[in-house]
């Protein structure tokens, strides 16, 4: 026998010392008390371990430690939960309540106390939740409702939106306002039910049957275009009994098998309920579910700036093309030289020039104006955009300001103006004014006659 | 101009300006008409245009609550977001 046989290991002291061994020995308190949790924690049972039972007195210590007795009809067992567990768990015990606690069991040598060190606890009953869960979720995809080759794809751009939610709380709101902000061109649906408690699951399934009705009786009044396109699920979080009823056997199937696609946004991220897994997209929030169905204005707007960016640059690329053609032709006109043939060919071309390039230039003026009020009502990005569009129209502005006149010019129009100041003559100048005459192939001096009539105008 | 049928710009919904924008923005990137056609189909374009960014810019939500009336028919009425009722 060793002679302190409490020292070392003490699967040992178990093992190598038989009972009555300390029948002659006195052991110090803390000796005997080390024995007795040598044996505790050798125990795996009570290393990991559910108890469930109504919880006694509460006492929360300054430190913010949890005491609390833990009992049923014939025992009962002093729980710890330490603070840092104990604030990071939504669900708190109280005096009364029914739980199941998930943890450890261990001697607090200081008092020689055996304590249930908790890490979770839970109300009772959710492990049968739990559990009801996980069978209905077993046979409904067995069934293949929660089948990928089931969901549907949502419309782009729906005109009309129905949301089954309740109207009370922030929900509704919430998928009104993200709408708002984000496709205000659509029309949303309220379609009001009970989301929690009593008969909610059946509310649920009214109202998803209200929707195909409203889209029956639309089609039939030859309004379809009318009718809902996608449908959102929504509530708010809560407890997994709050969100009990979307787990509801009739509301899944009535899920999937809703005439309109539909989009869960059921609770918080973490929430998974069995309409989600049921449903064409699981969006993780409401806002999200919102967020989803709609396309974004700002990013719409710019796609359909690039459009319009697209169009000035074909239709630019048109009138140089034109501009080179009719170059070429007189080019050849030219070489053909019978003066009739030519002059009646340059008018033609340069009439035709003339009018795309009166249009074009209005047009991109129209244009820019109009971006620019769009723009104020923009947000930056968009706005960034439309900044770039409009030095793009301002180029193509320029551009055709200088093929403008030239096209005039060549048909044999002149510009008077007057030398030096280059204003251009409108009106009969004084005689002796001095002049400057533009044609299309050079600018040469000249000095105004004696005034005429003002219709006929000075003549150098 | 060149197409007497066309409906007017300001009476398009924004659906089927789009439409006809994008089909415009395809055809004159497409190339290959007479320049009159050209023309044409910029001077639509740009009101093609300006009709979707101004309905975009304009529009307003339009909220509305399926009610049951009498008689088990069904309407959506305009509701403001906060008054929707719990009736079903």
């Amino acid at each position: 026998m060793p002679a302190d046989p409490y020292d070392g290991a003490v699967e040992d002291a178990r093992i190598v010392t038989p009972p009555g061994t300390f029948g002659l020995q006195i052991l110090a308190v803390s000796e005997a008390t080390r024995v007795i949790g040598g044996l505790v924690r050798s125990d795996e049972r009570l290393r990991d371990l559910w108890v469930e039972g109504e919880v006694g007195r509460v006492t929360i210590s300054t430190a913010g430690h949890a005491y609390f007795a833990l009992k049923d009809d014939k025992a009962q067992l002093q729980c710890v939960w330490f603070r840092d567990e104990r604030v990071r768990s939504a669900f708190q015990p109280q005096t009364g309540l029914r739980i199941v606690v998930h943890g450890r069991i261990d001697l607090y040598e200081p008092q020689g106390t055996l304590q249930l060190y908790v890490e979770s606890i839970q109300p009772s009953g959710v492990g049968n939740l739990t559990l009801k869960f996980e069978q209905l979720k077993a046979k409904l995809s067995q069934e293949g409702l929660f089948d990928g080759a089931r969901k549907r794809p949502l419309p782009i751009r729906p005109a009309t939106v129905a949301v089954v939610t309740s109207p009370t709380g922030a929900v509704w709101k919430d998928v009104c306002n993200v709408l708002a902000r984000r496709w205000p061109l659509v029309r949303v649906v309220l379609v009001a039910c009970a989301v929690q408690g009593e008969g909610s699951a059946e509310s649920i399934v009214r109202a998803l049957r209200r929707i195909e009705r409203y889209v029956e009786l639309l089609g039939a009044a030859n309004r379809a275009s009318e009718a809902p396109a996608v449908t959102i699920l929504a509530r708010g979080g809560g407890s997994i009994e709050d969100l009990w009823s979307f787990n509801d056997e009739a509301v899944v199937r009535a899920v999937v098998a809703h005439r309109l696609p539909v989009v869960t946004g059921i609770g918080h991220e973490v929430d998974v309920t069995l309409s989600d897994f049921a449903a064409d997209v699981r969006a993780p929030t409401p806002s999200a579910a919102a967020e989803l169905v709609v396309p974004d204005r700002a990013e719409f707007a710019a796609s359909l700036a690039r459009g319009a960016d697209r169009m000035h640059g074909a239709a630019g690329r048109v009138i140089g093309d034109a501009r080179r053609e009719v170059d070429a032709e007189r080019r050849a006109l030219d070489r053909l030289h019978p003066a009739a043939r030519l002059a009646a060919g340059r008018e033609r071309a340069g009439d035709l020039l003339d009018r795309a390039t009166r249009a074009l230039r209005l047009r991109i003026g129209e244009g820019r104006s109009r971006q620019d009020r769009l723009g104020d009502a923009l947000p930056g990005l968009v706005t960034r955009r439309l900044v770039v569009a409009r030095g793009a129209l301002g180029s193509a502005a320029s551009a055709l300001a200088v093929l403008g006149p030239n096209a005039t010019l060549e048909r044999g129009y002149a510009i008077v103006r007057t030398a030096p100041d280059g204003i251009i003559i409108r009106e009969p100048v004084p005689a002796g004014s001095q002049l400057s005459i533009r044609v299309a192939r050079g600018e040469f001096p000249a000095t105004a006659d004696r005034p005429a009539r003002s219709t006929g105008g000075g003549k150098s | 101009m060149t197409e007497p049928r066309q409906i007017p710009v300001a009476e398009l919904s924004f659906d089927d300006a789009l439409a006809e924008l994008q089909k415009t923005v395809a055809e004159l990137e497409a190339g290959g008409q007479a320049l009159e056609r050209s023309i044409a189909l910029y001077e639509r374009g740009v009101a093609l245009h300006e009709r979707c960014a101004a309905l975009l810019a304009e529009a307003e939500l339009k909220v509305q609550q399926l009610v049951t009336r009498a008689g088990g028919a069904l309407e959506a009425i305009d509701v403001r977001p906060e008054d929707a009722r719990d009736a079903e």
